[in-house]
């Protein structure tokens, strides 16, 4: 049971990546694949917090949350100023470079990792509330990133992934916009990075490397760009392909490798195949440009 | 402690060391100013290279020229492959830069569990001895490893350019990377030039690769990071200036190895995301020497991600 409860977080906290990742990437069209490590960010600050600092276990996961947005902002406020490209580029040295510096530090536990982070519910209420406080969160992320994805701000977040220039033209700041989508995307995955530390009580640098950002991407580019359901498929299938894989039995030499080769070749497949992923996107999402052409030719 | 033989000795084997990443930088700055692609798959293109001279020299105790040429061959098939099923397909259905850029990552990535699959994530040299005989030239010891690399690098380096200058190919190239269109419009196949851009940046990081992996250990994901250098060295030196790439990547190698005097060496490998950053933070532009020789009239590549199609 205590394995079901583990699989049940994880598949949500990653619903809560994936929905957080597609918001960024999908809707705001701001290309990162530095998702992970505001996860690590959110789950090393909470965990630090509440071992070390003694602050409660609620507060130190919304604090997480907080610290990987503002570490987003750094990170968008530098990287985008210049363009789009440059995001992508700082994105890929902010994760390896924040990796590094949680390597080196030995506050943070090192590579080896950081332990006996406080628990949270399971030992008063048990694992199910943690379930339940988990799928929560991930219910309230999905709604909360719909309900903006498809309201005003959204229809504003569409117009200036489609056209940036005439967005500018009608007096909005893209750049603005761009911070922000980054920014909320960026603190939502500090958040599942929190609930992540408190339940497993352990947490490393290795967790949140490469592997966890071909991850996400497959969940959302398999699941389905700038849909709301897609990455919540997504993730949960990707969640539960390496479980299957798992029950094989295989060396952990043999078991990472084969896990990245199956999400980089699927995040492939999908590109070439089905761009538009197992769920599409909505006709007003999918906008007038270049993906619905790949999508008809497909 | 500074004194003027040390001193010597730290700038002699930074500069060495520096070659294989002119050689990794010149390959990046190439592919970005013709194609117009941020070629992560470059470091998909690296690890095959090394991986292929490493099978052959490491494992099947073959000659080290054949294990060159195996560097030489991984790479170049890589880049071939890369363009003609990859970047050409995404170019001809017009993909978003955004795209490309995660198509480009991710075969890097897939590739570098493949190899991590087949070949363990243990570090692998091609060589069995990292440690090459050393001759003092004065105060300086020069070792076995230093002078072929410098002397190959240079040579490539002029070849890279005299390929440019006076071959109708790398004339093209300039022709493309100045105006693709026109430059179609004018009877050139773009595509053809694109797929000679991706072999000439083949051969410069098969050479810098079998150099490397001669010199220093690697692992599958250490192609990574080697490429995030050459993409500072490519932002400092200027999108679009090769020569300024190439002295750019001198000296990031040259800090990098000093480093070592001043900063614990736990944290020299952090120094990579600092050149990084600096880049993007101060000299997302480059920095604007008072002449670009080599840059001459062709304007740097405005390459923009939110934009659709061809940047």
């Amino acid at each position: 049971m205590e394995y079901f409860y583990t699989i049940v977080i994880l598949m949500a906290l990653y619903v809560i990546l994936a929905a957080s990742f597609n918001f960024v990437i999908g809707y705001g069209g701001l290309v990162s694949i530095a998702h992970p490590v505001f996860y690590a960010i959110g789950a090393y600050a909470s965990a630090l917090l509440a071992r070390d600092v003694g602050v409660p276990v609620i507060l130190a996961i919304v604090a997480g949350g907080l610290i990987a947005l503002l570490a987003s902002v750094a990170l968008a406020l530098s990287s985008l100023r210049v363009s789009g490209d440059y995001l992508l580029i700082g994105s890929i040295g902010f994760q390896l470079g924040t990796l590094e510096v949680i390597k080196n530090l030995h506050w943070t536990g090192g590579a080896g990792g950081l332990s006996n982070i406080p628990s949270f519910l399971t030992q008063t209420l048990g694992p199910q509330a943690y379930v339940a406080f988990a799928v929560a969160v991930a219910v309230c992320t999905v709604l909360l990133l719909r309900w903006i994805a498809h309201g005003p701000y959204g229809r504003a977040m569409s117009a200036m992934r489609d056209d940036e220039l005439a967005f500018a033209a009608l007096g909005r700041n893209a750049m603005v916009m761009k911070i922000t989508i980054f920014a909320l995307g960026s603190g939502l995955a500090g958040l599942a990075g929190g609930i992540y530390a408190h339940y497993f009580r352990f947490i490393a640098p290795g967790q949140f490397d490469l592997l966890q950002s071909s991850a996400l991407l497959t969940m959302v580019v398999v699941g389905g760009l700038r849909s709301t359901w897609g990455p919540i498929v997504g993730a949960i299938a990707l969640e539960a392909l390496p479980q299957a894989i798992t029950f094989i039995n295989l060396p952990p030499s043999v078991l990472g490798p084969l896990q990245g080769i199956l999400f980089t070749s699927l995040v492939l497949i999908f590109m070439f195949v089905r761009p538009q992923g197992l769920i599409a996107a909505s006709a007003r999402w999918r906008g007038r440009q270049e993906e619905v052409r790949d999508a008809n030719r497909a | 402690m500074f004194s003027l033989p040390i001193l010597a000795q730290i700038l002699w084997t930074s500069l060495a060391t520096s070659t294989c990443f002119v050689l990794f930088a010149l390959a990046f700055a190439l592919v970005l100013k013709v194609n117009r692609i941020f070629n992560f798959a470059q470091a998909a293109m690296m690890t095959v290279g090394f991986y292929a001279a490493y099978t052959v020299v490491g494992l099947a105790d073959g000659p080290g020229w054949l294990g060159f040429l195996a560097a030489l061959l991984g790479s170049v098939g890589v880049a071939v492959l890369l363009e003609i099923f990859g970047f050409r397909p995404l170019r001809k259905r017009r993909a978003s830069s955004m795209f490309v850029f995660i198509f480009a990552l991710v075969i890097s990535e897939l590739i570098s569990y493949v190899i991590m699959l087949v070949y363990g994530t243990w570090p692998a040299t091609i060589f069995p001895s990292l440690f090459w005989p050393v001759t003092l030239v004065g105060p300086v010891a020069v070792s076995q490893w230093d002078v072929p690399a410098v002397v190959s690098t240079i040579a490539a380096i002029a070849a890279l350019f005299a390929f440019l200058q006076f071959s109708r190919a790398g004339q093209f190239m300039t022709a493309v990377a100045d105006n693709p269109d026109l430059a179609e419009f004018y009877g050139i196949t773009k595509d053809r030039i694109y797929l000679i851009t991706m072999i000439v940046a083949g051969l410069l990081t098969g050479l810098a690769m079998f150099l490397y992996g001669s010199r220093a250990q690697v692992q599958p994901m250490s192609s990574i990071d080697l490429l995030l250098f050459a993409i500072a060295a490519t932002i400092i030196g200027g999108i679009g200036n090769l020569g300024g790439t190439a002295i750019t990547a001198v000296v990031l190698g040259i800090v990098q190895n000093t480093s070592v005097l001043f900063i614990p060496s736990e944290w020299q490998g952090f120094l990579l995301y600092v050149f990084l950053f600096t880049a993007i933070v101060f000299f997302p532009k480059g920095i604007r020497l008072p002449e670009r020789r080599l840059a001459r009239s062709t304007p740097t590549p405005t390459i923009n991600a939110d934009d659709s199609g061809e940047a």
